[in-house]
């Protein structure tokens, strides 16, 4: 229950609502316990806008991002099927990208200060995106795991305190049920198939085991800093929980296919917990400063985009042109 | 020059430290914000918005942001600055005091009269 | 249906289906790199329309004894493809994209119409259904070319000097085939030179409104060819892009 509490001058979680009117706060944060959105224009406490944008901004540089590796194969998708489909995923992830951007736009960024955070590597995205499809097997493992992966997080999502990132997220999920299904059946496909392509995709799925497993982050430090992000609505799951259910319902079915996933540690215990070796987080650490095998080239490669798409844009801008926070 | 795996890419050729100018504000145009009747009969709904830089890019825009699963029949695109919109902080201008039955279906109760008259009658 | 007018049918669908193919994998190259998001996810989708319009073509082949869809499309040669080169010419930047996009749509948004009420009643069928996505393909290329051949200097510069390139390839589409008057007889198809009067009236007064001039009929020097299968040197590694991971497994499903 807010109001009483005795805020230690310290704790960081004080610094999060430090100055801010204790009747607005209480509120605010009553809305939120009785389950109903913020929407763009309701006071909310400046900390909680902030990492609200963060976010939002990260998920979608994630989306923007995400569709070069899977772009690396729209040239070269075997048949009609398979190239339709992939083109149409990948214009997926472009409009998610859309829809988040426009999201926190609702929150006072906007989209060209967004874009330039990302392109000068100020701005950060999902670490997976760092590394390269080497194979057309490669897309279909993250158009499978990845994509599951983020469902995870997204469906946690949905439920959140912020009325624009939900109902983008409820858009985003319904169609990410089709790169699911999709991606499904495409290493389905491989895993049942020749001998090649068994180990195409074998070779696929230890590839991008390890960056799977960094996928939802390490594990939660439990804070006040957290703690308070969970009572607004911001973080609406631990990384470790939804690991836990990523999986649980995702290792079954890889076995079911006779894959091998690389970690001799991993197994579900009597309690029902997965083991698995710790992902090696100095890795992740490296790859989300920079070091990964495709961070420069991604980053090389959104600018090239902006950069080329330049004079169209300028070209079409009238002076009568004039930018407000978009509604909702 | 980067060789990517990627042949579109390669094709490019894009230098990997190629910096840019920062996007100046109103880079990506302004914003329309878009409404869609999924079939004839419905009313029109906000989806969500577009940054275009006329009505007609608008409109070639949001009808495959918003409709290219085939959800809708016809669409609407209005500039987002020609909206005018009530403030949440003033929401209780849309309470009402109850007293207000009179124009509710339910504030208008005649059966009881009737039944009082058959008794009568 | 006779010998003759069925090889005569094949042709027309050949050069369609490979048009559709061949255009529709270049467009698919912006997906994810386009200017803004917004027109990105525009291109794409014509992209895809396209490539499902190809599809469809090749389907009506397979039901005259030609190959499966995917066999025709992915595994010939460069050689043996019968699209105009107008559509195998690399991306270039996004003011060529456009100008192709544009002179390549209304050509085709006609020779649909024209098919609609084809002879050959597979082929109509097929016309009839692709109506409602030509209708925006075109509208979206006339907005682009009006708006971006009037906006700016740059802009303006960039799309005359696009259109400059495009043009005699552009004329190339119109290439006659050894079947055109069987075809006309047997009321398939109205023919080449008909549709290409039509297109030139239908470009002109966007043209205008884009301020964008046509080169002098003098200077006219269309490149033929593609539909014999002559082609720039552009098409072979494209068709050979297409078909990498078909050839890794030939065997295989995928």
């Amino acid at each position: 229950m807010y109001g009483n509490a005795y805020i230690d001058p310290s704790d960081k979680a004080a610094a999060m609502i430090a100055g801010e009117d204790s009747e607005k706060l209480e509120a605010f944060e009553k809305r939120i316990a009785a389950g109903e959105k913020i929407e763009p224009k309701d006071w909310m406490p400046k900390e909680y806008r902030k990492q609200l944008i963060r976010m939002i901004e990260q998920h979608a540089h994630s989306e923007i991002i995400g569709a070069l590796p899977e772009g690396t194969w729209i040239t070269r998708a075997p048949g009609f099927r398979r190239k339709l489909a992939l083109m149409a995923k990948v214009q997926d992830e472009v409009g998610h990208a859309q829809l988040l951007y426009s999201a926190a736009e609702t929150l006072g960024k906007s989209r060209e200060a967004m874009i330039n955070d990302l392109i000068t590597g100020k701005s950060k995205y999902s670490n997976v995106f760092n590394y390269p499809a080497f194979t057309w097997a490669d897309a279909c493992v993250i158009a499978w795991l990845i994509d599951a992966g983020a469902i995870i997080n997204q469906v946690a999502n949905a439920k959140g305190s912020y009325g624009p990132y939900c109902r983008a997220l409820d858009r985003i999920c319904t169609e990410e049920s089709f790169h699911l299904k999709y991606g499904h059946d495409n290493v389905v496909t491989l895993a049942t198939g020749t001998q090649k392509q068994r180990e195409m995709v074998q070779g696929a799925l230890t590839r991008w085991w390890p960056p799977i497993m960094h996928f939802f982050g390490p594990s939660d430090k439990i804070s006040n800093h957290t703690e308070i992000l969970m009572r607004w609505k911001v973080k609406m799951a631990s990384n470790d929980d939804m690991r836990q259910q990523f999986l649980n319902m995702y290792v079954p079915k890889i076995w079911d296919l006779g894959l091998v996933l690389p970690d001799p540690n991993l197994k579900q215990n009597e309690a029902g917990v997965w083991e698995y070796t710790e992902p090696d987080w100095d890795e992740f650490k490296r790859v989300i400063n920079g070091g990964g095998p495709c961070n420069a080239e991604r980053l090389a490669v959104r600018r090239n985009a902006e950069e080329r798409g330049r004079w169209v844009r300028e070209a079409l801008n009238t002076s009568e042109s004039k930018y407000i926070v978009p509604l909702a | 020059m980067i060789k990517s795996l990627d042949p579109r890419v390669t094709r490019a050729e894009i230098e990997i430290e190629n910096p840019i100018a920062p996007l100046n504000e109103l880079d990506q145009w302004e914003t329309y914000e878009v409404f869609h009747q999924k079939k004839r009969g419905d009313q029109h709904m906000h989806v969500g918005i577009v940054h275009a830089p006329n009505a007609e890019m608008a409109f070639l825009f949001g009808k495959e942001q918003y409709g290219r699963r085939g959800l809708s029949v016809n669409i609407w695109v209005v500039k987002t600055r020609d909206v005018f919109v009530s403030e949440y902080d003033d929401s209780d201008i849309f309470d009402t005091v109850p007293e207000k039955q009179y124009r509710e279906a339910g504030g208008y109760k005649v059966m009881a009269k009737i039944n009082k008259y058959k008794k009568g009658v | 249906m006779n010998q003759n007018s069925s090889e005569a049918i094949k042709e027309l669908l050949y050069k369609m289906a490979d048009d559709l193919l061949i255009i529709g994998h270049r467009n698919s190259e912006w997906t994810g790199l386009g200017p803004i998001l917004e027109e990105d996810i525009s291109f794409s989708s014509m992209a895809q329309d396209k490539i499902g319009q190809a599809q469809a073509l090749y389907q009506l082949l397979n039901d005259l004894g030609e190959q499966e869809p995917d066999t025709v499309a992915f595994t010939r040669n460069a050689n043996q493809f019968h699209n105009a080169q107008l559509v195998e010419l690399p991306n270039g930047e996004y003011d060529f994209s456009l100008v192709r996009h544009f002179l390549y749509d209304h050509a085709d948004q006609l020779r649909f119409e024209a098919l609609a009420n084809s002879s050959y009643e597979p082929l109509a069928k097929v016309a009839r259904k692709v109506k409602g996505e030509l209708k925006y393909h075109v509208f979206h290329a006339n907005t682009w070319m009006v708006k971006l051949g009037s906006a700016n200097e740059e802009s303006h510069n960039r799309m005359q000097a696009a259109f400059n390139e495009a043009w005699n390839y552009a004329l190339g589409m119109f290439e006659k085939s050894s079947f055109e008057d069987q075809l006309i007889a047997e009321g398939v198809f109205e023919g080449e030179e008909t549709l290409q009067e039509k297109w030139l009236a239908n470009i002109t007064p966007y043209l205008i409104k884009a301020g964008i001039e046509i080169p002098a009929s003098t200077s006219w020097n269309p490149v033929f060819g593609g539909r014999i299968g002559n082609h720039t040197a552009n098409l072979s590694p494209l068709v050979e892009e297409m078909s990498e991971v078909f050839r890794f497994d030939p065997t295989a499903e995928w």
